[in-house]
């Protein structure tokens, strides 16, 4: 069956009513999800998966599946723009400029752009999904133990530089981010690390209780103290959406972020994260004012939400094509899959054209439902930050606790919230930005794994990392944006001596 | 006092006696009265978590109450058991997944947090499957022959194993010093991940289940070579037992029970141990089994905990006599 054949296929599948239904089923619980803090895709579609069995067709099960998890995505940006709250670790780049943007009073332009960008991403990926599936999959499995290191090494060189302050500061929250990501189980041995005993540690810490601490109650904290306040937002909301010319700045950005998170989100493992920061990194070398990274810039936000909406619905190219899980909410859908008796991978075209071609034509009509539900509803989002401080921070503190308690269900977790805040103001006091230490704390793990992956494939030769062409790719890469930062950094204090001697 | 106030007083008072009658009543009715929650040590996808999500799919045709399946991975199997060894013994947590290489291979190889024989309680076994060594598609070996070969040659022999300590790493050790090749065993966060990366090639050889495997057997990309057990896996006959070709070496393949907590009463371990058994005869139950690649091989509860301690210690004396450490 050909590309056209398949999707004409797939289309007269996905408008069928009921599938149309739980289309828009998953993508408003998706938006929902994504939205409230601590229950993520992965635990919401392990939560309904046994619906899967009573629906009766698997396609509609998996549409429905699809539409939570690229839902999510689209939710996940509210909070990062309206409060400061990362409720994925893709969302943290958003929080950067968009919640700036909030401040000033253009949350309405952050929430809007971050929804047509994501809109356009999505539609930019589940078109390359169409056509270069198969190739790009196998693109996917060269990456092993080394391109990993290679890649999540970078992703934690552009993490610092995310921080506009100064680069020893990024360097040292980077450093606690990696410091607290060692605590519980050492990935390759096993053996227990940095617990002191504790059995709530033994697991680690969870990303949604140090991005809950640090960004939700560490930022509430450090507000409490400016008496002032009384919203968000003092100065007047402004438009609610966004100016053309917030569109013609923005245009290149989506297109730039679509492509990035598409190619990135084909990669199992570190996705949205890394195609985010990438996103941002190069909005912020291209764009003509550099200096509006970080204090508001529309790119800041239009790029990475398309990166990572795009990411998500690249990250089911490995799973169609190759039955590859990418990440955990994707190895649910893989294990429904699999329970109906369909086995994803390089026959299910062949085997279940319905299903493979149904939830691609789904992915359209999914971006397509979620725009139009969302661009509405930020009219709505934008009043919360009239809301009197008083009355927010509590709601804020109530839902962030719940979400926390919500994801393991052990008390434990809320001291460790509280923990995470006190660290959060703490930084926030000494006029450090956070943003680089949730990504540490993601990207960490990942980097010592596949160091350690392949030093035992090498045998502790290190010319594994340069001898391979992507990962030596990437190490370049790395090695040039160090060079460059280094040199310009010696240009501008030697320029500096030069002006104090005369 | 108030005409409100009586009102008041004598709804607060009925409400207080509904609720501590029913209280009661819902204290005396038969096990299970609310969902059971299942946890499966291993991520979504893995040969535990489908095992755990096909039983539950045949669960509600034999019980009133549906499972829960939560997903808790970590250092191979330990974290989402330990919390069942935590957990209340009212029958509401189940462990399913008992038996891997956390609980019969790691405990002699490293320290545990708890001891997975004496810790939990055994309720059934569901199901045994293999350990396949494959290879990936492209690659020149096509036999365990060819590996000892190739590796003779001088060139590195690297295995992608799914977890560290797991039953898989204990396997290639074993191969390793039986057919006296070094082999460097590289662990991963779970098969799913060990499986990619060999598919990618950038490993020498790997473990893994059969359900793990078997899109990669079909599509090509991997080539399986030897079977780690006594006799051949009915489910891919083909492949040629690591004792047929001459290596010494053959396990318990990799075993999935069901656990509770200690001291979860005898009716209640009663009561899921016949329900699997019933579950394990349903002839739908079979065929989606078989869809997965997984073999149904029910043991009831006393014959589980002595397979388990008989499983414990041969892996015991492997290690011992293979001299194997981490």
């Amino acid at each position: 069956m050909d590309i056209f054949t398949g999707l004409i296929n797939g289309f007269s599948i996905a408008l069928m009513g009921t599938n149309i239904l739980f289309c828009l089923l998953g993508a408003v619980i998706g938006t929902a999800i994504g939205v409230l803090p601590g229950l993520g895709p992965a635990a919401t579609i392990a939560l309904l998966l046994p619906m899967t069995y009573v629906i009766g067709s698997p396609v509609t099960a998996i549409i429905m599946m699809a539409g939570i998890y690229y839902g999510a995505m689209y939710g996940g940006s509210t909070t990062s723009i309206l409060l400061n709250l990362p409720g994925e670790a893709a969302s943290v780049v958003t929080c950067i400029d968009g919640y700036k943007m909030a401040k000033k009073g253009r949350a309405g332009a952050a929430l809007g752009i971050a929804a047509i960008g994501s809109f356009i991403a999505g539609t930019v990926a589940v078109v390359g999904l169409t056509f270069f599936a198969p190739p790009l999959a196998e693109f996917a499995l060269d990456f092993g133990p080394p391109e990993y290191f290679a890649l999540t090494t970078l992703g934690l060189l552009l993490a610092v530089t995310l921080s506009g302050g100064s680069i020893t500061k990024g360097l040292i929250i980077l450093i606690v981010g990696l410091l607290l990501a060692m605590v519980g189980l050492d990935p390759i041995s096993g053996k227990i690390r940095f617990t002191f005993g504790s059995i709530g540690l033994q697991g680690g810490f969870d990303f949604v209780t140090l991005a809950m601490g640090v960004f939700g109650l560490g930022e509430i904290l450090y507000n409490l103290e400016s008496t002032l306040k009384t919203e968000i937002v003092t100065k007047k909301l402004g438009k609610l959406f966004p100016t053309l010319k917030d569109w013609t700045d923005s245009k290149w950005a989506i297109l730039r972020g679509s492509v990035i998170g598409f190619f990135i989100g084909i990669i199992p493992g570190g996705g949205s994260v890394i195609s985010s920061l990438a996103s941002y990194a190069i909005e912020k070398k291209y764009s003509k004012h550099p200096e509006e990274f970080g204090e508001g810039a529309i790119q800041g936000v239009a790029g990475p939400e398309s990166a990572n909406n795009a990411a998500s619905s690249s990250s089911f190219i490995p799973l169609l094509t190759l039955g590859i899980p990418g990440n955990a909410a994707i190895a649910m859908i893989f294990a429904a899959l699999m329970i109906q008796g369909i086995t994803p991978g390089p026959f299910l075209v062949a085997e279940h054209p319905d299903v493979f071609w149904g939830v691609i034509a789904s992915m359209y009509i999914g971006n397509a439902m979620l725009l139009v539900l969302n661009l509405p509803m930020v009219g709505i989002w934008v009043q919360m930050l009239r809301v009197p401080y008083g009355i927010l921070a509590p709601i804020i503190v109530l839902f962030t606790t719940i979400g926390v308690y919500s994801v393991q269900n052990q008390v434990f977790d809320i001291y460790s919230m509280l923990f995470f805040a006190a660290l959060g103001y703490g930084m926030r006091k000494l006029d450090f930005d956070p943003a680089p230490l949730p990504l540490a704390f993601v990207l960490g793990p990942m980097v010592e794994r596949s160091l350690r992956q392949s030093l035992l494939i090498s045998g502790g030769d290190l010319t594994i990392f340069v001898s391979r062409p992507i990962s030596g790719t990437l190490i370049a890469i790395f090695v040039l944006l160090i060079v460059g930062q280094t040199a310009f950094f010696i240009k501008r204090t030697t320029r500096g001596k030069k002006t104090a001697a005369t | 006092m108030t005409h409100m106030r009586k009102v008041t007083l004598f709804l607060a008072l009925a409400m207080i006696a509904m609720l501590t009658v029913g209280g009661l009543c819902f204290g005396a009715e038969k096990y299970p009265t609310k969902p059971i929650q299942v946890i499966v040590p291993f991520a979504a996808g893995g040969s535990s978590d489908l095992t755990a999500r096909t039983v539950e799919k045949f669960w509600t045709k034999y019980s009133p109450q549906p499972m829960l399946i939560v997903n808790k991975p970590g250092a191979g199997g330990v974290l989402g058991e330990e919390y069942v060894v935590r957990s209340k013994p009212d029958g509401y947590t189940i462990y399913v997944g008992q038996g891997s290489g956390h609980d019969v291979v790691m405990p002699h190889l490293q320290k545990m947090p708890f001891d997975p024989l004496k810790d939990i309680t055994p309720v059934a076994r569901l199901s045994i499957h293999s350990i396949v060594i494959c290879v990936s598609g492209k690659s020149p070996i096509n036999s365990m022959k060819d590996l000892i070969a190739y590796a003779n040659k001088g060139n590195k022999v690297t295995a992608a194993v799914s977890t560290a300590a797991g039953s898989v790493d204990l396997v290639m050790r074993a191969i390793s010093k039986r057919a006296n090749i070094p082999i460097t065993t590289v662990p991963f966060a779970g098969g799913a991940e060990s499986t990619t990366a060999l598919a990618g090639g950038h490993l020498t050889i790997g473990g893994g289940h059969p359900s793990e495997v078997m899109p990669h057997l079909k599509a090509g990309r991997f080539k399986a070579i030897g079977v780690a057990l006594d006799k051949r896996d009915p489910v891919i006959p083909k492949v040629p037992t690591l004792k047929e070709q001459g290596i010494d070496v053959a396990t318990w393949g990799s075993v999935k029970g069901v656990a509770v907590p200690n001291g979860t009463p005898p009716e209640i371990i009663e009561y899921i141990a016949s329900t699997l058994k019933k579950i394990s005869e349903d002839p739908e139950y079979k065929k989606a089994m078989a869809s997965i690649s997984q073999p149904i091989d029910y043991l009831g509860t006393k014959e589980w905990a002595a397979f388990l301690q008989r499983e414990y210690k041969d892996y015991g004396d492997l290690i011992k006599e293979l001299d194997i450490k981490i």
